[in-house]
């Protein structure tokens, strides 16, 4: 018997461009199958019945027909989860472009990772409730390398692989994570790593999403640990994150005062 | 497609080709289609269309004050004075701008951003006519800004940038109305769509 051409998945829809006369091209990641490009017919025109369903950072129901050895059809989609919250300020939708993004990048197609998928929902979900927590981005991207299979060692050395004494470590995506002070591999970008930020990444890695809002840390401290995980999306992805830079001009114009 | 994958026959003929498959939604089949298609019109067809393409790049510039396209500056509806020069609707592009005087609903000024705040795509506040807007708002009488930036999350989000960057002026700004389209249907409209319609109901 011919397996079904039409299958039903539960998604969040990560993009889309236009494509053709009124159709969409969509990118949806999917609890069942991973990442998905798929066209929507028609979804550009006001009356259609996915309009609105499709949008980016929404998590949906989808019926999508199988197509002849091109591309997949969307033919049905109904809503699960708008995030309505995030959709209502400037920095929390741009934190979810963001997070959008870093799926898009990590997910790969046809290959399930249901951790990925629950944890970029519960994401949107976290931003949509503080907006302005940078914390809450920076669990999301350190539990990214997690569950793709990429995270940083913490806990050792990853050349001598001895416990990591308290005192200054240095870190390296090239090697895969912390380097105690006497080892130097060739070739590896390492950059200074402080205890305290050491200490403030294993709590991420320890915490639940819920308790990372009582956390508070300096400017500085931040800036640290914010850049660390940048540099390591960054070296596995081999790309900028374009979302980035509208978020870091958003940074600069609050503290510049431009809306004071 | 590139040339070295045409049949080597026809240089001319793949460079068309090549030309043609940078169209946006122009695969490399649609394009040879188009290609042969172009050669077998009559000679003065063929031209004609090289000559309106040569003529829109060499004429087409953009509006001194509302950025739309035009073939001179300011453009007819800049320069028209019965429209209200204190309403300035902004849209993303000047296809907006046909689909709004269509319905001759609106008698105001236009301003055309050329697209959207997209950070996916990396296109930020910088690469649209945000900066010619602000600078316009300063020098003219406007009184009401309306934003009418498509209801994708990328067009509220340029709306929501356009409020934060003029708050505190005095300037009244305003957004099209969000809700049902006419034709549509309540089962098939997704969530966020009915409660925007349901906050702006209106007494019949």
């Amino acid at each position: 018997m011919a397996p079904p051409r039409t299958y039903h998945c539960e998604a969040l829809i990560l993009k889309h461009v236009p494509f053709g006369e009124a159709d969409l091209l969509v990118t949806f990641f999917t609890r069942e199958r991973g990442k998905i490009r798929a066209v929507a017919r028609g979804a550009r025109r006001s009356n259609s019945k996915l309009v609105g369903h499709l949008e980016p950072l929404t998590q949906v129901n989808l019926s999508v027909a199988q197509g002849r050895g091109g591309l997949d059809h969307v033919s049905q989609a109904q809503l699960i989860e708008s995030f309505a919250p995030l959709k209502d300020d400037l920095k929390a939708i741009t934190k979810g472009f963001y997070l959008a993004e870093l799926v898009d990048g990590f997910g790969s197609e046809a290959n399930p990772n249901q951790p990925l998928y629950h944890l970029a929902v519960a994401g949107l979900n976290a931003i949509g409730q503080d907006p302005e927590s940078e914390l809450s981005l920076r669990f999301f991207e350190l539990h990214l390398l997690k569950v793709s299979g990429l995270m940083p060692e913490l806990y050792q050395c990853v050349e001598c692989r001895k416990d990591l004494a308290p005192g200054s470590h240095r870190f390296s995506p090239d090697v895969g994570g912390c380097l105690c002070p006497d080892c130097r591999p060739a070739d590896a970008h390492v950059r200074p790593l402080s205890l305290r930020a050491l200490k403030v990444l294993r709590l991420l890695d320890r915490s639940q999403l819920r308790e990372i809002p009582s956390l508070k840390l300096s400017d500085s401290l931040a800036q640290e640990i914010k850049s660390l995980l940048g540099m390591s999306i960054e070296y596995w992805l081999d790309k900028q994150i374009q979302s980035n830079s509208f978020l870091e001009q958003l940074h600069r114009e609050e503290k510049s005062g431009v809306y004071s | 497609m590139t040339p070295d994958a045409i049949p080597a026959a026809s240089p001319s003929l793949a460079r068309l080709i090549q030309e043609l498959n940078r169209l946006p939604g122009i695969g490399p089949k649609s394009a040879q289609r188009l290609a042969y298609y172009l050669i077998r019109l009559p000679n003065e067809e063929a031209l004609a269309l090289a000559d309106a393409i040569s003529a829109v790049k060499s004429n087409i510039l953009f509006c001194q004050k509302c950025q739309n396209l035009t073939d001179s500056s300011p453009c007819g509806v800049c320069s028209e004075p019965q429209r209200n020069q204190e309403q300035i609707c902004v849209v993303e592009d000047p296809m907006d701008v046909l689909a709004l005087e269509r319905t001759r609903a609106f008698r105001g000024l236009y301003h055309v951003l050329h697209g959207v705040i997209s950070p996916l795509n990396g296109v930020g506040p910088d690469q649209l006519k945000l900066k010619e807007l602000f600078s316009r708002l300063t020098q003219e009488e406007v009184k009401e800004l309306i934003i009418a930036t498509n209801p994708t999350l990328e067009g509220e989000a340029t709306a929501m940038y356009i409020r934060r960057h003029l708050a505190g002026q005095e300037l009244k700004i305003t957004h099209l109305a969000r809700g049902l389209p006419v034709g549509g249907s309540l089962e098939y409209t997704d969530d966020l769509t009915l409660s925007r319609a349901f906050q702006g109901r209106q007494e019949l």
